[in-house]
């Protein structure tokens, strides 16, 4: 098969299989077209299930489970750490590990608007552009969940939510009564009888729709798309303003596949390494990287982590609650609030606690790592059962913060990043809304320092309109590359205040018609 | 596939060693108990008693040598047809009494090949259908012969006590992905058999122990040894059980009811 698929000359090539690869190989096999999809990772067993675990440290045993198989290195500030990332390499991507949360932003995170001007002057595509392929996406991934009271501009074609959980029903009375605005999550769950909820995990039903079951499963389905999975693009070949070929390798095996069209969705960790992995004699800054750019930018959200304690006794975490009453304040770009989906336990606090550590600097004093487990404990009698939540901060493009690739070690993902004073600045603004917002609960925020959300990464490989300071078209074609696209987040110009995977999906949906155009000269339902 | 194994009670149980003693006990009890049974076993007579015993349709026995992967496939892709394998109970053993000095280096393997071998072989081929359907139990019988080695069982030991690692090992890399894949070790005890001792339990005794444990499928079993009818828990330090007392945690063997 592997052999086939070298010698076929495939209408389009989708690099890596996550929130972006998936949907757009499936929306282009279900327009006709021979699309091959090629993963760093496995396929994995039907039946899987398994969390994204950051003790389990052998890199086999990770490429086995769909993790990221190495630690990423980044030096934070200045300080250099090791660590994994919660970051997949799977079929299905990272998104086989998320907890399913697919929420619009909101018209601010896109466009300039009068109440606040975008800081990079709004993006090259506007909100009622992207608008009808969010829902879309809501309907191909059947997201259910209740309208956003705060939010006009939100989805209303929302499949109804299972009915609310007495757990939750207490959390969001408790909300209500501050005059906050709970509703329940936009979440990417069929409803099916024997759903187990697999936030954070993976769904062994189907029934978490994901890059897997959203995305590569249905696009298999069509037959006119195929599969190789351990499979690593190692560079993309060409010359001029087109690639000819790419280069990749399985099992100790090079491998060489041609397409008219490539898709590069492999992360904004990922894609951003491959264009400069692919720096040649033609390219010598990288693939498509005549504005440098190739990299920049990098953005994460900075998760603030707090603990609320409910009212009466109840049993089993939060999921499906989230917030946006701390959206925006004034001028200052904050993010939406939401369960975690985790009780405070031991474990969860240990491990927390060792993810802290190995950022920090004791991380080199490894035998001190044990004693994580006694402010677990302490943390333990006094959060008790208390629900975790999460208010994502919007974080902001600086060029310095980027991601590098080093050729000495082409499988290593370097991270530098420094927060800025503005990005603190709102943090701390931030932090006393929610204080203030949680006033009269019980509450507690977890963690003093700056939390990056290193799954959430976004912007390496941004889109705009001018070629000097923009990687990517309106369309996200590579200025410089003619059959070069680009679907992950790192098409993001700015972070926004909600989870990227809806925004990714929605923004592949929309190339994809961009490129059934292309290849078809079938008219796109909405080409402009 | 088209109406996947959702419980163990929907799939098949394999029996490995079915054509005597405890094997055949605890095919007879499977099959008593309501389930399909395909019995594994190197003579195809021995097989055809026990199949004589259980109602008709209920068994089928298969001639595979354990210790042949080859064999072990062929068998596994011809039960597919039939159904999904939900049990699989890793009785086949051989103990041949034999001083290490009579013993070569291939005639060791050989015992090797198939206490260990088989175990893996079979639940390596188990695991295809298991990780399908999320649903599987696997119990390895061992015994206590690799703690204090008699003399002359040099092989036996060593092979049955790998098989309680290997149930160890197995969890480890699959606990975490299939926590309906569930395997436990199970000791079924001294049994008037051919392998046993004359004054032994009766193996329809102890077989009904093991076909509780393999037809109890809990999470929390992964992973666990029991003997005849208790749990054996894992040895705790000192320091740990004086722990566990100061903490209230001190854990009780679970027991077959």
């Amino acid at each position: 098969m592997v052999d086939n698929a070298s010698r076929k000359i495939w209408d389009v090539i989708v690099i890596g299989t996550g929130m972006g690869g998936g949907p757009i190989g499936r929306v282009l096999a279900q327009a006709g077209l021979s699309v091959l999809f090629l993963e760093k990772g496995p396929m994995g067993a039907p039946a899987e299930e398994q969390t994204l675990d950051s003790e389990v440290f052998d890199p086999v045993a990770r490429q086995v489970r769909g993790y990221w198989p190495k630690p990423i290195k980044a030096t934070i500030n200045g300080r250099m750490s090791e660590f994994f990332a919660p970051i997949g390499a799977a079929v299905g991507g990272s998104s086989v590990f998320y907890a399913a949360t697919l929420e619009r932003p909101e018209r601010r995170d896109i466009d300039s608007i009068n109440t606040m001007p975008h800081p990079t002057g709004g993006w090259p595509v506007s909100y009622d552009e992207f608008l009808p392929y969010f829902t879309k996406t809501e309907q191909m991934f059947y997201v259910h969940g209740q309208e956003d009271p705060l939010y006009q501009d939100g989805p209303s074609n929302l499949i109804q939510p299972p009915e609310t959980t007495p757990e939750d029903k207490a959390m969001k009375d408790g909300f209500k009564a501050k005059g906050l605005h709970p509703y329940h999550a936009h979440m990417a769950i069929k409803n099916m009888p024997e759903c187990m909820q697999c936030l954070g995990k993976k769904c062994p039903h189907g029934g978490k729709m994901d890059g897997r079951s959203a995305g590569v499963m249905p696009a298999l389905e069509t037959g006119n798309a195929e599969i190789i999975d351990m499979c690593e693009v190692t560079a993309l070949k060409g010359e001029a303003g087109s690639i000819s070929h790419i280069i990749a390798s399985r099992k100790g095996q090079t491998l060489t596949f041609r397409a008219r069209c490539y898709v590069l969705a492999a992360g904004a960790l990922s894609s951003p390494r491959l264009l400069l992995a692919s720096a040649s004699d033609e390219w010598p800054n990288g693939c498509a990287n005549s504005s440098g750019l190739v990299g920049k930018n990098l953005m994460f959200h900075l998760n603030e982590m707090f603990a609320v304690f409910p009212k009466s006794d109840s049993n089993g975490p939060s999921k499906a609650i989230a917030m946006r009453d701390l959206y925006n304040d004034n001028q200052d770009r904050h993010g939406m609030m939401q369960a975690m989906g985790i009780d405070a336990s031991y474990g969860e606090i240990v491990h927390y606690l060792n993810m802290m550590f190995d950022r920090s600097f004791l991380s080199r004093l490894k035998f001190l790592r044990q004693f994580t487990r006694i402010p677990a404990m302490i943390a333990i009698k006094i959060f008790g059962r208390a629900k975790i939540f999460v208010g994502l901060l919007e974080d902001l493009p600086y060029k310095e913060n980027r991601v590098e690739f080093n050729a000495d070690k082409p499988d290593e993902i370097q991270v530098h990043y420094r927060f800025t004073p503005e990005l603190l600045q709102r943090r701390r603004s931030f932090r006393k809304r929610i204080k203030k917002a949680m006033r009269g609960q019980r509450s507690a925020f977890i963690g003093f320092q700056p939390e990056l959300n290193f799954g959430h990464a976004c912007g390496t490989v941004c889109f705009g309109s001018d070629p000097s300071s923009s990687v990517l078209d309106r369309n996200c074609r590579a200025h410089d590359v003619d059959n070069l696209y680009v679907v992950d987040s790192s098409f993001m110009p700015t972070s926004m205040g909600v989870n990227p995977s809806l925004m990714i999906a929605a923004n592949a949906l929309r190339v994809g018609d961009h490129i059934i155009v292309d290849l078809t000269g079938k008219e796109g339902q909405d080409r402009d | 596939m088209t109406n996947k194994a959702k419980k163990l009670t929907d799939g098949i149980a394999v029996v490995t060693g079915a054509g005597s003693g405890l094997g055949r006990a605890l095919a007879i009890g499977l099959a008593d108990s309501g389930m399909q049974v395909v019995g594994f076993g190197r003579r195809e007579n021995a097989l055809q008693e026990t199949c004589d015993l259980i109602a008709d349709g209920r068994f089928i026995p298969m001639v595979v040598d354990i210790a042949d992967g080859v064999s072990v496939r062929r068998a596994f892709s011809k039960i597919r047809k039939l159904g999904d394998v939900t049990i699989l109970i890793n009785n086949a053993g051989v103990f041949p009494r034999r001083d290490c000095l009579d013993e070569t280096a291939e005639s060791f393997m050989q015992t090797v090949a198939i206490n260990l071998g088989g175990t893996f072989a079979c639940s390596r081929a188990a695991l295809e259908t298991m990780t399908e359907t999320g649903v599987g139990r696997i119990i390895n019988v061992s015994s206590f012969a690799d703690i204090a080695p008699m003399p002359a069982a040099a092989a036996y030991s060593v092979s049955k006590g790998a098989g309680q690692i290997l149930t160890r090992a197995l969890v480890a890399d699959l606990g975490d992905r299939f926590p309906g894949i569930v395997i436990s070790t199970w000791m079924p005890g001294m049994l008037a058999t051919d392998m046993g001792i004359p004054d032994g339990l009766p193996p329809q005794v102890s077989a009904g122990w093991g076909i509780k444990l393999a037809l109890w499928h809990d999470p929390e079993l992964n992973g666990v040894v029991f003997e005849q009818d208790s749990e054996i828990l894992p040895p705790r330090s000192l320091k740990g059980r004086i722990k566990d007392k100061l903490l209230g945690r001190a854990r009780k063997p679970r027991r077959i009811s």
